[in-house]
């Protein structure tokens, strides 16, 4: 079965809804998820084929999620797109993901980047 | 000097304006002292032998001899409070009078006296005045004269002409006396002159080093920051009143302590201790100041080593000021830009993208005037977005904290991202939105691409937004080895020539009909020169009224910003 799952960690319950709509335009299923805990437990279960994160988030920070992606095997291919209101924390990670955006995040952006990106594989 | 000296030289000394006046005065004086006892005694002898056979010749001794004490005391009363010529004068015509009775004419004129004269001769000239000895040869001449003449016998001219020959030699001797004086004088009222200006000298610059050290240590004690001055071996020599509230330490735990025993506090931290040391062991290496935590205190410290005048180390000085205020405003600023950057981009965020899921149809079809609405809401609140990252950026600017961070970068990467800001911008306003690159330009080149970024989508949005017709071209080049450069150029309105200097200036348009008509609030051209500057890059402008304008910026290649 294709892996077509792209997982949103984002804590702002209004961007968080504006990324998954995006993805599912891009034709994605969507989860979103928005505590940095929850979501280092669900990585745990599933790789997604892309995750959009958010590097701010509650009780786990995006930076740790991360290096799980990065590191752990079974979530080598998982394709990361960071979207954070923090310029320099964005140029920090910007060589760990596949894309890097600054918010604001428009929505046809994300949608015709990530729909780019499905595209590809 | 012994009490009886003292009073000699009391009763013989007289002050006069004229020192050579005041010298012969005291002789005459000295004289006349000399003289008082001689007659004192010749009266007691004369009062013992007047009762003897002889007595009829020791009663005319007595009686000259009082008359002679009488004189004596007059000359030295008027010598003392009138006129010394006067009283010299008067006391050699006595000394004449006296000598012209003490013997017979004819002892006088020619015999065993003859010489007696010789005495005011030479008083004359010392106490009278030099010449004087001569008018005293003259008298004592027409007094052995006289005498010669009465008894007969022609006037004594070898004896006048040796008066004459003494005279001269006293005359001689008493002027020359009088020059070497006068010289004498001269010398020591030079010296005195030397002495008094070096003195005088001396003493102002004594009286301006005291009013310039109390100048310094009245400023020392006013001024708010605190301040110690270390010695060579660390011991603390100097220090003013406010550093007492600023280290919360009284005077006495400060000054003549070493330094480890100040800093042996539980209120300073052993990291700030150590960086506290080595910066005032070696002032400068650390940087200006240095800011440590001191209790609930935040200070900042500078240090200075102290040399003396030939250039050796004598000391330390350390100045602390009480920073604990604009600490908190730091904090507080930091902290207000961090959450105005967050809480504020995050909603405005979330509009926009309900407003283009609306436009995009996400839930469901909309009519015209609701995709104009929904337009409307988008181009706002992008303004809104746009003015927020605008006066953040300024904020950061101010605050020094927008660092740039180079990193390597491909040109063609930075051009793709500008042109998915752009492409759509132009096309909506119906405008060409062209990009080239210069071959000679390397593939990856060393820079802050995010900034880069903004400075050409700021550029690139000014452009558009200022033209009406045409469109706008980008190019990146290089210039010469050392730089590469950025060019944007639009066909828009132009900018008038007495303007250009004033269009990177904060919150600065045009006019304010500019303003109305393309929003803004005039910080990005200013942002991106700030930019600029931080990248150690140049940028100007060129611009035509009517036909457009070009930006033109340049880059140290492979600048090495860290």
């Amino acid at each position: 079965m294709e892996n077509n799952l792209a997982m949103i960690i984002e804590d702002d319950v209004d961007l968080s809804n504006i990324f998954a709509e995006a993805l599912r335009a891009a034709g994605f299923e969507t989860e979103i998820i928005r505590d940095g805990a929850v979501a280092q437990q669900r990585l745990k279960e599933t790789a997604p084929y892309i995750v959009i994160l958010d590097m701010h988030l509650p009780h786990v920070d995006g930076s740790v999620l991360l290096g799980q992606i990065r590191t752990d095997p079974p979530l080598q291919k998982v394709k990361i797109v960071i979207v954070t209101a923090d310029a320099i924390m964005g140029d920090m990670y910007r060589e760990q993901a596949e894309l890097t955006f600054i918010k604001p995040v428009t929505f046809t952006q994300l949608r015709d980047f990530t729909e780019r990106m499905r595209l590809q594989k | 000097m012994t009490n009886l000296e003292l009073f000699l030289q009391r009763l013989t000394v007289v002050s006069s304006p004229d020192p050579d006046d005041a010298r012969r005065r005291r002789n005459l004086n000295i004289l006349l002292l000399g003289l008082a006892p001689l007659l004192v005694l010749s009266i007691v002898i004369s009062l013992f032998t007047a009762r003897s056979a002889e007595g009829q010749g020791s009663l005319i001794i007595l009686a000259g001899s009082v008359i002679m004490l009488l004189g004596v005391i007059v000359i030295y009363l008027i010598n003392h409070y009138w006129s010394g010529k006067f009283s010299a004068s008067l006391f050699l015509l006595l000394l004449l009078l006296v000598i012209a009775f003490s013997d017979d004419p004819e002892q006088l004129s020619g015999g065993r006296s003859l010489f007696i004269f010789i005495i005011p001769i030479v008083m004359a000239s010392l106490i009278l005045q030099p010449s004087a000895a001569f008018i005293f040869a003259a008298l004592g001449s027409i007094m052995i004269s006289a005498f010669s003449i009465s008894i007969g016998k022609l006037p004594n001219s070898p004896a006048i002409l040796g008066y004459f020959l003494v005279a001269f030699v006293s005359w001689l001797s008493s002027r020359s006396l009088e020059q070497a004086l006068g010289d004498l004088r001269s010398t020591n009222a030079n010296l005195d002159k030397l002495v008094q200006e070096r003195t005088k000298a001396l003493t102002e610059s004594l009286t301006r080093e005291m009013i310039e050290a109390g100048r310094s240590e009245a400023i020392l004690n006013s001024i708010a920051d605190g301040v110690v001055v270390f010695d060579t071996n660390w011991k603390s020599t100097l220090a003013n009143p406010a550093i007492v509230n600023l280290l919360e330490t009284p005077f006495s735990g400060i000054v003549e302590h070493s330094i480890d025993d100040l800093l042996n506090s539980d209120r300073i931290s052993a990291k700030d201790r150590g960086t506290l040391l080595a910066m005032l062991e070696k002032p400068g290496q650390i940087g200006e100041s240095f800011k440590m935590e001191w209790g609930k205190k935040t200070l900042s410290v500078n240090a200075a080593q102290v040399y003396d005048s030939a250039g050796a180390q004598i000391g330390t000085v350390a100045v602390f000021r009480d920073f604990t205020r604009e600490a908190e405003v730091e904090r507080m600023k930091s902290a207000f830009v961090a959450m105005v950057s967050h809480e504020l981009r995050t909603p405005l965020n979330a509009i926009l993208g309900y407003a283009e899921m609306l436009k995009e149809a996400v839930y469901g079809p909309i009519n015209e005037k609701q995709g104009g609405a929904t337009d409307r809401i988008m181009t706002n609140t992008q303004h809104l977005l746009d003015l927020v990252s605008e006066l953040l950026d300024q904020a950061q600017i101010e605050a020094g904290k927008l660092k740039i961070q180079a990193a390597p970068f491909a040109p063609t990467e930075l051009l793709d991202a500008v042109h998915g800001v752009m492409d759509k911008i132009a096309a909506d306003k119906q405008l060409t939105f062209t990009s080239e690159i210069d071959p000679q330009l390397p593939e990856r080149m060393n820079g802050d691409s995010y900034r880069l970024r903004q400075i050409l989508i700021n550029l690139a949005n000014n452009a558009v937004k200022f033209t009406g017709r045409g469109g706008v071209h980008i190019r990146l080049f290089r210039r010469d080895a050392a730089h590469w450069g950025i060019s944007v150029r639009d066909t828009g309105d132009g900018i008038p020539n007495d303007e250009i200097p004033h269009i990177f200036e904060t919150f600065r348009q045009v006019d304010g009909t500019t303003t109305r008509q393309y929003g803004g609030i005039g910080l990005g051209l200013s942002i991106v020169k700030q930019l600029v500057s931080l990248m150690q890059g140049e940028i100007a402008v060129e611009s035509e009224l009517g036909s457009g304008s070009t930006f033109t910026i340049l880059f140290p290649l492979n600048n090495a910003n860290k």
